[in-house]
């Protein structure tokens, strides 16, 4: 098989793009939750600067070779994640490298980076990120499931697992998407994407406003920054997948921003309005509400 | 008489077995089992037993000529024979046995015998 | 030939010269004994020769030298010469066994013992019913002298508890010939006929009473209180003579009545069997006293026998095989015991355990419970399979599951007693090796095994004993004196040569089994070179489960399956008998298996009287009610082995019981016989529908409810190793779920799962083992930290968890991917949803593993742990190799069997062009994945060891807490309880219904058991009531049946 080269600096273009992107959209969002609260909120490249200080900070430990490797497997698994989904449709040059695997293999490579975090977090020795994880990982179990339900529903109605195909079958015109065409789908895997967007009602995994809890609290310097990478990166690999799989896709770089933009507001809106949620709760929420509008979407469809 | 003899076997079988399963000295046991035997052997007899016809014991009496048609089913007074013996033998396993058991706990109540069971 | 009056007359001979021997010549009088007994063995056994090797007539005796009615007569034919043979070596070796009982009693009690072997022979050589009478009445008084030989001071009452009944049953007996005698006209059962007893008045109530009486000698339920009571205190020696002589001869009796009585009565003699059969081995459940414990069980079996004998319209020529092989395993069985029972000094069956440190006795004991539960290669298992056939071609379904419950049950009994004698603690009194028991038992012994030898040879399907690799494994009987290591290489040589020279004849499908069993076998057997010393038994038993799966794999007929099923459950239960708190796993682990391997039989005996062709077109033809019956039979039995939940209660507790190596052995490899089973099932037979039900639909959720469940309990587990056998039980749940699927992807998914569920799981049990060995413990949360300690531990368990999981790039992905293929092209939709949940609720449990043992904080008195020896160490280094290798190139493997399925399952293959496999829906490049993912990684890798070079080490507690800092591993490794939310909004899944299900049931059992059993009064008079009770009640299903 011929290998086509020249994708390697279009995918880090991709990223290169990506990374701005999210880095301006976390402040941004940032802003807005702040705006919410009456709050005056930060400067819009507050990340960049974030991100600059963590890797000038001198100091740095390490607690063993997982814990070094954590980050990694993180950024790895957004990396990965981000690149191995087409982010514009019919675009070869922004098509990444969406050859090695189909929208099974997106599904899973989430986990990669979940993953290593963990197990970095977890030989820190912290009993904090120990918690923090079980709570990720419980809940992310049950968070995942509409998804998976969804994508599986939509995957029975084009009859395809690739996602350039999905996104092809919903061109032409706004009712031609997912979204119009399986309703049902969409809207159970809507409500997994609050779950895995750290907002509440469902954030008592990080708990990122009082306490220190889950992976973070021992991470610091380069290691966070490579972590705060990640955090711009994987909340739009994920939306990208929505994006391909529900909203008809992306044709060209202005409407990717938009779609990606409004489809992480949704979170943002559901999270300004609603307290959190503890850890069983949630579980229960998810399967109560979301996972039977899942199982009806691949009933019905 | 036939009839009779064999109503009357089985009375005493009756009546012996009677006794055996409601007796708890062993002894009176013993001795309710020779009435039992003694019942299945006037049975046995009984069954052998031909109106009008002799012992079958060929002597000047009974020519063996004519001894098919003259003497009663000597079978059965075979059996019988072997059965008392046999009878006798068993009582005497019992009786032994009963003096055994009278050693051992200076009892002949077969309920304080019981200690095997489940 | 010697005819066959001299055995008696040899008897009565030796006994009146034991009269005219003076009291003092006691080692003569003896040695007469001794040398009366062989020489009436020898006349059987030259009889035996002669019916055998020359075909000989059978020879008729005329006493007196008057043809019969005029005087008794005597026939000696192959059956009575092969019982009088059982008989007289009975006899004999229990006559040495005595020796020192007959040498303080003296010639009396010799003659005694003469008598009883005398009457049994009478017994089965006279034509004549009232002399079978009086050789009864003698085997009574013989019975009555020799209880006095025991030691037991109650065996006084038992004996006299004989004579009260055996009075009542005499005179039965007595009256019912005498009228019979009127009825037909003669006493001669050569003379008489059915049509005498039809015809006469009052002919078949003869008949009945004498029938009774002489089945009454067969201690039949509820008339056998004397029986037991007599079992329990007599002689070990005569005990075991009692049960195997008295039973052979008065079998043979009611077998030469029956055919005097006619086809009517058969019935009437299985029913009493049955219920026999069934109530005994229930009854014999509470049971603590081991020789009790055998008497309800001889009771039990001469009640299946004579149910047997109730059968011979059916049997037809497999009669004598099938009621010879019981008699014959019976015997060696029960003597064997009862000899051994007189070695041990405490009568509690935990006390068996002394018999430990003794190879042989415990090879004994081993067979003659083996002999007893009718396992291959014994003869009772030729029988087992021959009357299950029979009764399933003629329709005795009902006859049929009740003969398998009863062997349950009594498996449960004698598994259980097994396990202690293995297991418990030994206690301190020795046993007592009197040369001439030991003598004795060997003998039983060796009976055992030329039992099994010989019935495999007159078996129609070829003898056990003759395939390669049973003999392979039992010839490690004979090494087991070596050290381990030099039987470990010729284990590992052994079975790599076996595969090297055997591979070509398998099939694709079957060559994955073949690499996973012959080739991954020997992987994981690597570690067992950590063990030291000889390590007793091992080998065997490894052997023997190897030795199953691998004849399972070769099998093509319905026969040589089973076979291979049960030698591979025995095999695998005695391996996992061998860790240290097995003891009721393993025993809850036979139950489930032989309860799983009766519906095979079951379903394969249903299966085989359709036709006579090869297993797989035998299946491929049956059609209509039978096909899902055979179905559901075999795909339940299967289940069983799969741990399919509802059925997987054993499986936790079995697999992380189990030694180090032998986790993986029994969880890697042993439950793909399961899935194997299914498979060639579900190739040969397709869907099928039982009274309307789709069962592979069924199926499907059961498998994908196994998944979920599996992997929920499994989060909630503290120990390591259970945590793993849960897993298992949710991996073969997916297994199960895609074969379910009945297309091609999902068979593709199940075989990947086999592939991968050997690997990962072999290793993470051998990690887990590692650990557990250094550590002292498999409680997860009293370790933590270890990576440092263990680093290659550690690098084993991350691979295996991320191969687990399905996280790319690693082996599990692929499965995943076949999965979602699969799933798009099934028909039914529900089931998936719960394996959609069940998947990432793996990954709960794995991190769980991972985080809790090696992460964390390290505990201090931890801190000298060293790594993981280095033999277990080495297989999961080549696993890890294996797993990349497997996730790089999984065509290599699943390719050939991708196009193998291609016949069966003609639609949606895959397409193995270039390096890229696509589906009909999508596409998956492993190696671009792999590339990819390193290429990413490594980037960053590289990235952040630039920016952060400088990095600095720290100690254990320096973490930001709270401006404290902890100072106790203890307090500071969030550990236990892992997953306490998840509990709290899920834990009523996994409350434990189904081992309470289960519980309940044998609770059940064990009640009515110890309930039932209190019939038994002890009161002589209450045994003569049931023998009258049991009169009346046949008497009433007689005449109203």
């Amino acid at each position: 098989m011929q290998f086509d080269w020249m994708k390697i600096p279009y995918a880090l273009l991709t990223l290169f793009i990506v990374i701005n992107f999210g880095y301006l959209l976390n402040s941004f969002i940032a802003k807005i939750a702040a705006r919410v609260g009456r709050r005056r909120g930060i400067p819009i490249w507050q990340t960049y600067i974030d991100v600059a200080k963590n890797y000038g900070l001198r100091t740095s430990i390490t607690h063993g070779v997982m814990f070094y490797l954590g980050p990694v497997f993180r950024l790895s698994g957004g990396v990965g994640l981000l690149l191995f989904v087409p982010s514009i449709y019919g675009s070869s040059m922004f098509s990444n490298l969406s050859f090695a695997g189909d929208l099974i293999l997106a599904l899973y490579f989430v986990f990669f980076g979940t993953l290593g975090m963990a197990l970095g977090a977890a030989e820190s020795g912290h009993p904090y990120s120990a918690i923090g994880i079980t709570r990720g990982l419980s809940q992310v179990t049950a968070a995942e499931l509409p998804f998976a339900l969804a994508i599986f529903s939509v995957a029975l109605q084009y009859q395809t697992l690739s996602v350039t195909d999905i996104v092809a079958a919903q061109q032409g015109g706004i009712l031609h998407w997912t979204l119009f065409t399986n309703p049902l789908a969409v809207v159970a895997a809507m409500l997994s994407f609050l779950g895995s967007m750290m907002r509440p009602p469902f954030d008592v995994v990080l708990a990122p406003q009082e306490i220190p809890i889950g992976p973070p609290t021992e991470y610091h310097s380069s290691y966070l920054a490579l972590m705060q990478t990640n955090r711009a990166i994987f909340p739009i690999a994920k939306i990208v997948i929505y994006m391909n799989l529900f909203f008809g896709g992306a044709t060209d770089w202005p409407t990717f921003f938009l779609k990606v933009f409004l489809i992480y507001m949704w979170s943002v809106f559901v999270g300004v309005s609603f307290p959190r949620f503890r850890v069983d709760q949630s579980i229960r929420w998810f399967l109560i509400w979301a996972v039977p509008i899942g199982v009806l979407s691949i009933v019905l469809v | 008489m036939a009839h009779l003899a064999m109503a009357t076997g089985f009375i005493l079988i009756l009546i012996g077995f009677y006794g055996a399963l409601t007796n708890r000295n062993i002894l009176r046991m013993i001795v309710a089992f020779t009435v039992a035997d003694s019942g299945v052997n006037l049975v046995l007899v009984a069954v052998g037993y031909m109106r009008g016809r002799t012992a079958p014991i060929l002597d000047n009496t009974v020519p063996a000529a004519e001894a098919a048609a003259r003497i009663i089913d000597p079978v059965p007074q075979a059996l019988v024979l072997t059965a008392i013996v046999i009878g006798v033998g068993v009582t005497a396993l019992m009786l032994a046995y009963s003096y055994k058991l009278y050693e051992k706990k200076r009892t002949l109540d077969i309920t304080k015998h019981t200690e095997l069971k489940w | 030939m010697v005819s066959a009056i001299v055995i008696i007359a040899a008897a009565l001979a030796a006994e009146f010269m034991l009269g005219l021997f003076n009291e003092r010549w006691r080692a003569a009088a003896y040695g007469v004994t001794l040398f009366a007994l062989g020489f009436m063995a020898f006349i059987s056994a030259e009889w035996v020769w002669a019916f055998a090797v020359y075909d000989a007539q059978p020879a008729e005796i005329f006493t007196a030298g008057v043809q019969p009615p005029f005087a008794i007569n005597l026939r000696m034919g192959f059956p009575e010469a092969a019982l009088t043979l059982l008989i007289n070596l009975t006899g004999l070796f229990s006559a040495l066994y005595l020796r020192r009982a007959l040498l303080e009693k003296g010639r009396a009690a010799m003659a005694v013992l003469l008598v009883f072997v005398m009457a049994q022979n009478g017994i089965v050589l006279t034509r004549d019913i009232f002399n079978l009478f009086v050789f009864f009445e003698l085997a009574v008084i013989a019975t009555g002298g020799l209880m006095l030989l025991s030691e037991d001071e109650r065996a006084v009452a038992a004996g006299f508890k004989y004579l009260i009944v055996s009075q009542v049953i005499s005179a039965f007996l007595l009256i019912g010939i005498i009228f019979s005698y009127h009825a037909t006209g003669v006493l001669n059962f050569d003379l008489m006929r059915p049509e005498h007893f039809a015809a006469a008045q009052g002919g078949a109530i003869a008949f009945f009473l004498m029938f009774i009486a002489v089945v009454a000698e067969l201690k039949p339920f509820p008339a056998n209180g004397w029986a037991l009571d007599i079992y329990e205190s007599a002689h070990p020696a005569f005990a075991g003579l009692f049960s195997v002589a008295s039973a052979a001869a008065t079998l043979y009796a009611v077998d030469k009545l029956l055919v005097l009585g006619g086809p009517a009565w058969l019935p009437v003699a299985t029913g009493i069997g049955v219920v026999t059969f069934i109530a005994a081995n229930l009854l014999a459940l509470p049971q603590r006293n081991d020789r009790r414990l055998l008497g309800y069980s001889s009771v039990a079996q001469i009640g299946l026998i004579l149910a047997v004998l109730g059968q011979r319209d059916i049997l037809g020529d497999h009669y004598f095989f099938v009621a010879g092989g019981l008699i014959a395993a019976h015997a060696a069985a029960k003597a064997g015991l009862y000899w051994l029972s007189g070695l041990v000094a405490s009568r509690d069956i935990i006390g068996w355990s002394t018999l430990r440190g003794h190879p042989v006795l415990i090879f004994a004991f081993v067979s003659f419970i083996a002999l007893l539960t009718g396992l291959p290669p014994f003869p009772g298992f030729y029988a087992k399979w021959e009357l299950a056939v029979a009764l399933a071609g003629s329709g005795r379904y009902i006859l049929l599951a009740l003969i398998l419950i009863g062997a349950l049950i009594e498996a449960g009994y004698l598994f259980r007693w097994l396990g202690y004698a293995l297991k418990r603690d030994k206690p301190s009194e020795e046993i007592s090796c009197d040369p001439s028991a030991v003598t004795a038992i060997i003998a039983a012994l060796a009976a055992g095994w030329a039992f099994a030898y010989l019935w495999g040879d007159l078996s129609a399907h070829g003898n056990i004993l003759h395939a390669v690799p049973l003999l392979f494994a039992l010839s490690f009987l004979l090494l087991d004196w070596l050290p381990a290591w030099v039987k470990n290489t010729v284990a590992i040589v052994g079975m790599v040569g076996y595969f090297i020279l055997n591979y070509t004849d398998y099939d694709p499908l079957r060559l994955i089994f073949a690499v996973i069993i012959l080739i991954g076998g020997p992987v994981i057997l690597l570690a067992s070179y950590d063990a030291h010393g000889r390590r007793i038994g091992f080998y065997p038993s490894a052997m023997l489960m190897y030795a199953g799966l691998t004849q399972l794999i070769g099998a093509t007929d319905f026969f040589s399956f089973f076979v291979a099923w049960e030698l591979l459950t025995v095999g695998s239960y005695f391996l996992i008998l061998r860790g240290k708190h097995s003891e009721p796993h393993a025993l809850s682990y036979i139950i489930f298996s032989l309860g799983g391997a009766f519906l095979i039989l079951t379903g394969f005996a249903l299966a085989a009287t359709v036709s006579p062709l090869p297993m797989f077109e035998a299946l491929q033809h049956l059609t209509g009610e039978t096909a899902g019956w055979v179905f559901l039979l075999l795909a339940v039995g299967f289940m069983t082995k799969t741990a399919a939940i509802g059925l997987h209660i054993w499986l936790p507790g079995a697999h992380a019981e189990a030694e180090t190596d032998v986790s993986p052995m029994v969880s890697g490899i042993l439950l793909k016989a399961g899935l194997y089973g299914l498979m060639v099932l579900m190739l040969a037979m397709g869907k099928q529908r039982f009274y309307g039900i789709d069962i592979v639909h069924v199926m499907l959720w059961v498998g994908a409810l196994s998944a979920l469940l599996g992997n929920l309990m499994a989060i909630f587990e503290e120990d390591a190793k259970r945590l793993l056998a849960y897993s298992s039980i949710g991996q073969m749940g997916y297994a199960l779920f895609g074969l379910a699927l009945m297309n091609h992807l999902g068979w593709v998914m199940a075989l990947m799962f086999v592939i991968n569920h050997y690997i990962y799981k072999s290793m993470l049990f051998l990690s887990a083992g590692g650990v557990a060995k250094r550590t002292g413990t498999r409680l997860m949360y009293k370790m933590g930290g270890l990576i440092t300690l263990m680093p290659l531990s550690f690098i084993a368990v991350l691979i295996g968890i991320i191969a687990v999981s399905g996280v790319p790039p690693l082996s599990g992905f692929g499965g995943r991917w076949i999965f979602y293929n699969a799933i798009l092209s099934a028909e039914h939709r529900l089931p998936m949803v719960i394996t959609f949940f069940s998947g990432p609720i793996a990954f709960l449990y794995l991190f769980r593993l991972i985080h809790t043992v090696f992460l964390g904080q390290l505990k201090d008195e931890n801190r000298r742990i060293k790594e993981a020896p280095f033999w277990v160490i080495l297989p999961q280094m080549l696993y890890v190799g294996l797993l990349m290798a497997f996730a790089i190139v999984p065509g290599l493997a699943l390719r050939r069997v991708d196009t193998y399925l291609n016949q069966f399952f003609p639609e949606g293959g895959l397409n193995w062009e270039g390096i890229t496999i696509t589906s009909q829906f999508g596409y998956w490049s492993p190696v671009s994945i792999m590339i990819i993912v390193c290429a990413i990684f490594g980037s960053l890798f590289a990235w952040l060891m630039f920016i952060n070079r400088r990095a600095q080490k720290v100690k254990q507690f320096n973490i930001v807490f709270a401006a404290e800092r902890p100072y106790r591993p203890e307090t500071t490794h969030f550990a236990w309880n892992f997953f306490a939310p998840y509990r709290k909004a899920l834990g009523f899944l996994v409350q434990p219904f189904v081992t309470r299900f289960w519980e309940t049931i044998a609770d059940i059992l064990h009640t009515a058991g110890d309930i039932g059993r209190r019939l038994y009064t002890g009161n002589p008079q209450t045994y003569a009531l049931h023998f009258l009770a049991f009169v009346v009640i046949v008497y009433f299903f007689w005449t109203g049946g």
